[in-house]
């Protein structure tokens, strides 16, 4: 499915610890990486040697794990400019830091990363990076709606990234409580509850079985994005997989966006997968 | 792969940093990305609309709808007295937002806890100097200097070290300090010794150490996430009163609709079906439910107190009557945390107690006095509990002054040991003390009748063999060894170091014997398991003893009686939620050789299982797991501020009795709600039955609404207080917690309350009602408008016939079955004086003019309350004869 990949690299440490990502992704899948840096013109020239020191020090590491990898330095606008890398090269997924300052918007709209997200024709991978200590993720939260799009690519990649790694998988689905006028809310059992469990996760859950990859399955009442940043934080999971599922300003306003609430508290390092693949 | 296990250049290599740390440039680079090293509270909903949720619950929506009509009905057909409703109706909602707010708001301190411990200022190194900044400038990369009586900043991986030591107590509670070292350690990040967390402070030496995370992504910083962000949820008595308002709202509401289509249909006007609508709703809505119920948990609250258990929220004097299980500490809790050598193993024999002090002068007790950091001065003994115990043994006073402590490799949790080397005369000797797992591979010989022999494998199952007697009496072994050192030198030139030293000083140790220290249980806490099994609580030990000397200890105590399900702490990180939800489902389980970081677990599978748990805890680290429980118990005396302001209720004597007397108070906490509520739920009938007469008889309204409140809000209060405050029966803990599904509100309780004590007590309103009518010349049919003396007079005989038979019903609500007179007539004191006040309320009502304009009320004489009085002495005896029926049908 990904048979090249891309990193964003650029000043900022988050994007070295981003790309080191799809470092052991592309190490895994034996794909060919790709270190882009795009300088815009108003950038600083010491500027641009940090990001190049990084994205050297990235390839670096590269060659020594016998990765295929190339190194892309250029001027220009970075949204159009990996645009145009992603269709000559035909890159399948791309590795994106979040920024700080991206978080404090709604969906980080006007940010380079949101840009990346929605205008790339491949699959993209948000990093929000908070944690370095975690160097290679053991335990891997994937908190999972419902109602899943995409289910194979998302399980692939999920499943590729534990396997990276040497992880385990933590499903984690948080729905909303049972209950009743006059009875109030209903307490089932953890056991209760997965026989609740939707189809679509059992059918992420069927996928990732088929690797051999240690899978645990949790599924709790509760606020979404409350229950994931609890649970990763009580259980000191490494790294949090989840999907970009955008709501509708009228939803947002009323219900807010789980997604930005879990990236503004999350205890560890963030992986938002937008992914593009199964509907081609 | 974590931080701990990479090698020094690997860790500045991940982080992108070297030993100079950072430039300024890319320190601020960083810091906008990781943004400050602080801890800060998880977004929470604003103040402001938590205080406006308090008038937006189902209970405060009701009571809105009834204002709302009220103030229609008064802006429609004025001069009905809807007004003083609405307003009175709306003071209800504002008192009770405002009781309930300013409970909740207290509740939330545990974050300010947290924050005071991360410090202002630290030492780092920017481009290769020492500069001092802000603890909220620290950043991942940066290199931290650290020394003697700092604070750590953040989390940070160690890179070089002087014989650093660090005190982990605010973080872990363990109060000996550990040594750091530079080099890459196995296991988990949290366990790790090269590794200096936020929060802890060092104690001596020197290191440097490169960041790796900052503020709320440390260790500290994911406490305080938990503590912030972790939701008990209601408790089940909030709930319980969810579930009654709905309950009342749906009749209420029913009955509403009900007698305004029966109004319409016999052909009253729209308006007097409105009125009377409202009236119903008003007259079902026990507005002081709440307040009532508040109180009665603010003097429950006072109790326990007196008790030596603080409750923090109000509702969780009722949980507390409710838990299923009690997750507890055994140090100090079931223990007296008073350690006292019992038995030592010496010379292959074991030496009782009261033979101790002969062995003073030999070689173990000299390895006991000087590999022990305790001391005796002042004329008291200093330090931790179990070396204290064993310099007493050793005779820790008289000797002092024997020997020059050169060095030592401290206590720590990994190793399970500690080695002196110290100076004896001219001679430097080794003296070794840990757990006999740690200390016995270490061993090649061993002391006997004054040599040292080889140490062979028969000698070696002996000392194991010997081990597990002392711990299968409940003991906690220690072993001992020592070997006379050439270290002396070593350390003069002192160019050795640490790892070549540690492994020089303890290879080849000559053992010397075991010591077995008891820590006695409280003597309280047997009969306190004991009450706890007789009230169906399953009682769940954790500790960080072995497993044989706890299921010593759990067998003393009564806690185990056959073979209870033991899960160590090395065993328990390793097993899937479902393998420890099915081990956990046993009846008897004991954890050991547990941290407390591991009690969230326990606690959220247990609480998934529907089981409703008490937690203790004393360290910071166990603020999430206090937060979690249904109901968290902090340690008074050992507990760190922020697991007191985590938890809901502090032992302000660490004893496991009180939790179980504050179970008790707990649970009677919940029956006297429930005698309250038949009390308060009796009056609706004598409220609700003159609107019926009044609508299906045409006769003048007998009740005024304002009367009814008079009734909900005020007479009522104080008698149903002072049910509030019964006594524990006896039976109270011989009977098992009560199911999630009973009803606070069920059919036997409604059935007693609307259908035999309500009913007695209308039929004495109306009685009152229709002799003042009768006595004045009324005539069946005849209208009396609202201010007409007679048909106020005939009102307030009706509303004083409520007012006594409540009088009465107060007694009768007492008990369930017992008969008044076998609980005691007088016992609960507060009862007369709640009678004395609302008689004192009524007498106001009836015969003083205020009374008379606020609630449309006129004087009557003394011969109607001498024909009312009769009516109390029927509800009594009526009720009473009812109980002696059920425990007659109870016996058959």
């Amino acid at each position: 499915m990904y048979k090249k990949i891309l990193a964003a690299v650029n000043e900022h440490i988050n994007s070295e610890v981003a790309a080191r990502y799809a470092l052991r992704l592309a190490k895994q899948l034996e794909a060919e990486l790709f270190f882009c840096f795009v300088a815009e013109e108003s950038m600083p020239q010491h500027t641009r040697c940090t990001a190049e020191d990084a994205v050297n020090r990235l390839y670096t590491e590269a060659l020594d794990l016998n990765i295929r990898a190339e190194r892309i330095s250029i001027l220009g606008d970075p949204v159009a400019e990996i645009g145009k890398i992603v269709r000559h090269e035909k890159i399948g997924l791309v590795f994106a830091a979040t920024r700080r300052e991206d978080i404090e918007r709604r969906f980080y709209s006007g940010t380079v990363a949101r840009s990346l997200s929605l205008k790339l024709p491949c699959s993209v991978a948000l990093v929000r990076v908070v944690h370095m200590g975690k160097i290679h993720p053991s335990k891997i939260l994937v908190p999972l709606k419902a109602r899943v799009n995409k289910v194979k690519e998302r399980a692939y990649f999920t499943a590729k990234m534990a396997e990276a790694f040497g992880g385990k998988i933590i499903v984690f689905h948080a729905t909303k409580p049972i209950t009743r006028f006059f009875h109030g809310e209903i307490h089932l059992t953890p056991v209760e509850w997965e026989k609740r469990l939707p189809k679509d996760i059992s059918d992420f859950n069927a996928y990732i079985r088929k690797s051999d990859i240690e899978l645990e399955g949790l599924l709790l009442p509760g606020h979404t994005s409350k229950g994931i940043t609890i649970e990763a934080a009580a259980k000191r999971h490494d790294l949090i997989i989840m999907g970009a599922s955008e709501r509708p300003l009228f939803t947002f306003v009323l219900k807010g966006s789980p997604v930005e609430a879990v990236l503004r508290e999350t205890p560890c390092d963030l992986i938002i997968l937008n992914p593009r693949h199964e509907d081609k | 792969m974590k931080i701990n296990r990479l090698a020094r250049e690997e860790v500045l290599r991940s982080l992108v940093t070297s030993e100079k740390g950072l430039s300024g440039e890319e320190a601020k680079r960083r810091f906008l990305e990781f943004g400050p090293n602080e801890i800060r509270e998880t977004r929470k909903t604003p103040l402001v609309l938590r205080f406006l949720r308090q008038f937006t619950h189902f209970l405060a929506v009701l009571l809105w709808i009834g204002a709302g009509l009220a103030f229609l009905s008064e802006y429609l057909n004025p001069g009905e007295g809807m007004l003083a409703l609405g307003l009175a109706i709306l003071g209800v909602i504002v008192i009770n937002a405002l009781f309930t707010f300013v409970q909740e708001y207290r509740a939330e301190k545990s974050f300010e806890a947290l924050k005071q411990l991360l410090p202002f200022h630290v030492k780092v190194l920017r481009e290769g100097k020492e500069k001092e900044i802000y603890a909220r400038e620290v950043v991942p990369g940066d290199i931290l200097t650290l020394s003697g009586g700092d604070r750590v900043p953040a989390d940070a991986r160690i890179i070089e070290t002087v014989y650093c030591m660090v005190n982990n107590a605010p973080l872990t509670g363990e109060s000996e300090p550990v040594p750091l070292t530079a080099g890459a350690c196995g296991g988990e990040l949290i366990e790790s010794r090269n590794i200096a967390f936020a929060g802890t402070s060092i104690v001596s030496g020197s290191a440097k150490a490169a960041v790796f995370s900052t503020g709320m992504r440390t260790e500290f910083g994911r406490i305080a996430h938990l503590t912030s962000a972790v939701e008990a949820g209601l408790s089940p008595l909030q709930k319980e009163i969810v579930k009654v308002t709905r309950v009342i709202a749906f009749l209420s509401t029913l009955m509403g609709i009900g007698f305004f289509l029966i109004g319409h249909f016999i052909g009253r006007s729209f308006w007097e079906n409105f009125i009377f609508a409202v009236g119903i709703i008003v007259a079902n809505v026990p507005e002081g439910l709440l307040p009532t119920v508040t109180l009665s948990l603010a003097m429950g609250s006072q109790r326990m107190a007196k008790k030596m258990a603080l409750i923090k929220t109000l509702t969780s004097v009722e949980t507390l009557g409710s838990v299923t299980v009690i997750c507890t500490d055994k140090t100090g809790t079931l223990t007296q945390n008073r350690m006292e050598v019992k038995r030592v193993w010496f010379d292959r024999k074991f030496i009782a107690e009261h033979s101790i002090g002969d062995l003073r002068s030999g070689d173990i007790m000299t390895a006991a006095r000087l590999c022990n950091n305790a001391r005796f001065s002042d004329g008291q003994f200093k330090g931790d509990p179990t070396e204290v115990a064993l310099l007493k043994a050793a005779g820790g006073t008289a000797e002092a002054g024997e020997a020059e402590r050169i060095f030592e490799i401290p206590f720590d949790s990994e190793r399970k040991r500690m080695t002196t080397l110290n100076r004896i005369g001219d001679t430097a000797i080794a003296f070794t003390k840990g757990a006999l797992e740690s200390v016995l591979p270490l061993c090649t010989r061993l002391r006997l009748g004054g040599e040292s022999v080889p140490l062979d494998e028969e000698l070696k199952k002996e000392i194991v063999s010997a081990s597990h007697s002392l711990m299968d009496s409940g003991l906690r072994v220690l072993a001992f060894a020592y070997k006379v050192s050439n270290e002396l030198g070593v350390m003069r030139n002192e160019k050795i170091n640490n790892a070549a030293l540690d492994s020089s000083l303890e290879a080849n140790l000559v053992f010397l014997g075991l010591v077995g220290l008891e820590d006695p249980p409280r003597p309280e806490a047997a009969e306190a398991i004991g009450k706890c099994r007789g009230a169906g609580i399953r009682v769940i030990m954790m500790t960080g003893d072995g497993s044989r000397t706890a299921l010593s200890i759990a067998r003393e105590i009564g806690l185990v009686s056959g073979s209870p399900v033991i899960i160590e702490g090395s065993d328990f990180v390793k097993m899937r939620d479902s393998e420890l939800r099915e081990r956990l489902s046993a009846k008897e389980v004991l954890f050991t050789r547990m941290t407390p970081k591991h009690k969230m677990r326990i606690v959220t599978i247990l609480k998934g299982e529907g089981e409703r748990v008490a937690v203790t805890g004393d360290g910071v680290n166990d603020a999430p797991a206090l937060k979690k429980a249904d109901i968290g118990i902090a340690m008074g005396i050992t507990g760190t501020d922020v697991a007191k302001e985590a938890a809901d209720i502090i032992l302000l004597d660490d004893n496991f009795a009180t939790i179980v007397n504050a179970v008790e108070e707990g649970r009677t906490v919940y029956e006297n709600i429930r005698r309250f509520i038949s009390y308060i739920f009796s009056s609706n009938i004598p409220e609700i039955v003159p609107y019926l007469a009044y609508v299906l008889f045409r006769i003048p309204l007998p009740l005024t609404i304002m009367q009814i409140l008079a009734v909900d809000l005020g007479t009522d209060m104080l008698p149903a207080l002072a049910l509030g405050a019964e006594k524990p029966t006896p039976a109270v803990m011989k009977q098992p917690p009560r199911p999630p599904g009973e009803r606070l509100l069920n059919a036997k309780l409604l059935g007693r309350a609307y259908l035999f004590l309500g009913p007695i007590e209308a039929v004495a309103c109306m009685s009152g009602f229709f002799l003042v009518l009768k006595l004045g010349g009324w005539q069946w049919g005849e209208f009396l408008p609202a201010g007409n003396p007679l048909y106020m007079q005939a009102t307030t005989a009706c509303l004083t016939a409520i007012i006594i038979t409540q009088a009465a019903n107060v007694f009768a609500c007492r008990s369930d079955r017992e008969s008044v007179f076998s609980i005691g007539l007088f016992s609960n004191r507060l009862i007369f004086l709640g009678i004395a006040t609302e008689v004192l309320l009524q007498f106001f009502i009836v015969y003083h003019p205020w009374g008379n304009m606020i609630f449309s009320t006129s004087p009557i004489s003394l011969h109607i309350w001498l024909v009312l009085i009769p009516f109390a002495f029927l509800l009594f005896f009526a009720e009473e004869g009812r109980k002696f029926a059920v425990r007659n049908l109870r016996r058959g």
